[in-house]
């Protein structure tokens, strides 16, 4: 097993530990929770293996739904965005950043990361929201709640991104 | 073949996650929560453990808090008692009979288990609360839960220290409720939008209700009747013309729960064999 790897295993325990402990503590004014843990599908190599990410998302997705006691939600979901992460990219990314182990990040490609991390995240709280919904249906209720919900995740994922990366390069 | 072959090489990816998506939406539609593995649920005892031991960090901070309600608490229940010794006292005659004295050890149909919220997730329209007592404690699915203000939920599932429970912040949670001062029946039911309000539906054209009325536990095999649910705050939005939906503000704040009781009723075996028995 390569390295880097267990790097991203470890990172995917932490997401998974920060989102059941805390995040979902959290209900801002009571519609919208932080989802962090989508996070570590921005985080992967451009060039991962596809089976290799589309497996760590359900499997990710899978801990979460035994967490929350919401079988199969999460790993739709998550699964789903596993899938749509490479085209995603091809649509954001220019060729050129097309290197097999390059993380994207805040600061090396901001403007396309953050159009990136924003598709992800929207597709990924749309996708919970209309698979949790499906028994009762409010369209403008689910809406307000996928807008708040998507607001605050990316207001942390960004501001993760950010610090993680003067740690980095405070390091070198 | 050799086509068929290469597409399948082809497609791999796209057809490995079609299966895993599917595995996933057949686990969405299938899972009744009533037969779900207790392996699949938070009260697992991994995830169980997990739980109680980040609580017993996060309690702390709750402690002052809890600390007043209690008092509160106690200070109602005095009061209460005093009231009901200067009763008893009053009408205690000196020469009635002792020859019926009523039984003193006869047990009461409700128990409560006090346990106390190890977890509580916030995820959009399934939030589940989980327990730390469990079998080992009495605790078995379909007791009702309750806080000191209010109902809380049902118990769906129990592992041997752990339970979980559907709270009314829940879209799958019903429970029939009325109001205090009336006698119609309505179905409360919580529509997702947020966490202090729900909604009790399907009450006749009219009722009438005034804001702040006191809505209440009524028939249910799980709640003994008159426990507060919370009290109306306006008038819903009917799904049906024939009927009046009313906005119930929860009596529970399920942002700062922490202790709960949960009602063991000695007569639900009985109650529930006996209207097995009709429905055969």
């Amino acid at each position: 097993m390569k390295a880097s790897a267990i790097y991203e295993i470890i990172m995917c325990a932490v997401l998974i530990l920060l989102q059941v402990l805390l995040m979902n503590q959290i209900s801002l004014f009571g519609i919208g929770t932080p989802i962090l843990y989508v996070y570590f599908l921005t985080k992967l190599p451009m060039g991962s293996n596809r089976f290799y990410v589309i497996t760590l998302g359900f499997i990710v997705g899978f801990i979460i739904d035994i967490f929350l006691n919401t079988p199969g939600m999460n790993a739709a979901a998550t699964t789903i965005v596993a899938v749509m992460r490479k085209p995603l990219m091809n649509l954001f990314f220019s060729k050129d950043d097309e290197f097999e182990d390059f993380v994207p990040g805040i600061y090396r490609s901001s403007g396309a990361f953050v159009r990136f991390v924003v598709a992800m995240v929207l597709l990924h709280q749309s996708l919970l929201f209309f698979i949790g919904a499906f028994s009762f249906f409010n369209l403008t209720n689910t809406l307000i709640r996928i807008g708040a919900s998507s607001l605050i995740t990316l207001v942390l994922i960004f501001a993760i991104d950010s610090l993680m990366y003067k740690k980095v390069a405070s390091e070198q | 073949m050799r086509n068929l072959l290469n597409f399948i090489r082809q497609s791999s990816t796209w057809l490995y996650a079609i299966v895993l998506v599917a595995f996933s939406f057949y686990l969405v539609f299938s899972h009744n929560s009533y037969h779900r593995s207790v392996y699949f649920t938070s009260a697992n005892s991994l995830t169980g453990w997990l739980y109680d031991k980040s609580n017993s960090v996060r309690t702390y901070f709750y402690l002052h808090k809890n600390n007043r309600e209690l008092l509160e608490r106690n200070a109602k229940l005095e009061s209460e008692l005093y009231v009901l010794k200067e009763l008893y006292h009053r009408d205690y005659d000196s020469i009635s009979t002792t020859a019926f004295a009523l039984d003193s050890v006869k047990a009461s149909q409700f128990r409560f288990i006090p346990a106390e919220v190890s977890y509580l997730s916030f995820s959009a329209m399934n939030n589940y609360i989980t327990l730390n007592k469990g079998l080992a404690d009495g605790v078995k699915p379909d007791m009702g839960v309750i806080s000191q203000r209010g109902v809380v939920g049902v118990v769906f599932k129990a592992s041997e220290h752990f339970s979980a429970v559907i709270p009314i912040i829940n879209a799958k949670f019903r429970l029939s409720a009325k109001l205090k001062n009336s006698g119609n029946y309505g179905s409360l039911s919580w529509d997702g939008s947020d966490i202090y309000t729900a909604q009790l539906q399907e009450l006749p054209k009219h009722e009438v209700y005034q804001e702040g009325d006191t809505v209440l536990t009524s028939f249910s095999r799980i709640f003994p009747k008159g426990l507060v649910i919370g009290y109306v705050s306006g008038k819903a939005k009917s799904q049906n013309d024939n009927f009046n939906s009313f906005d119930v503000k929860l009596a529970t704040n399920f942002y700062t729960i922490q202790d709960v009781l949960i009602i063991e009723d000695s007569y639900y075996t009985e109650q529930n064999q006996l209207e097995q028995s009709i429905r055969q």
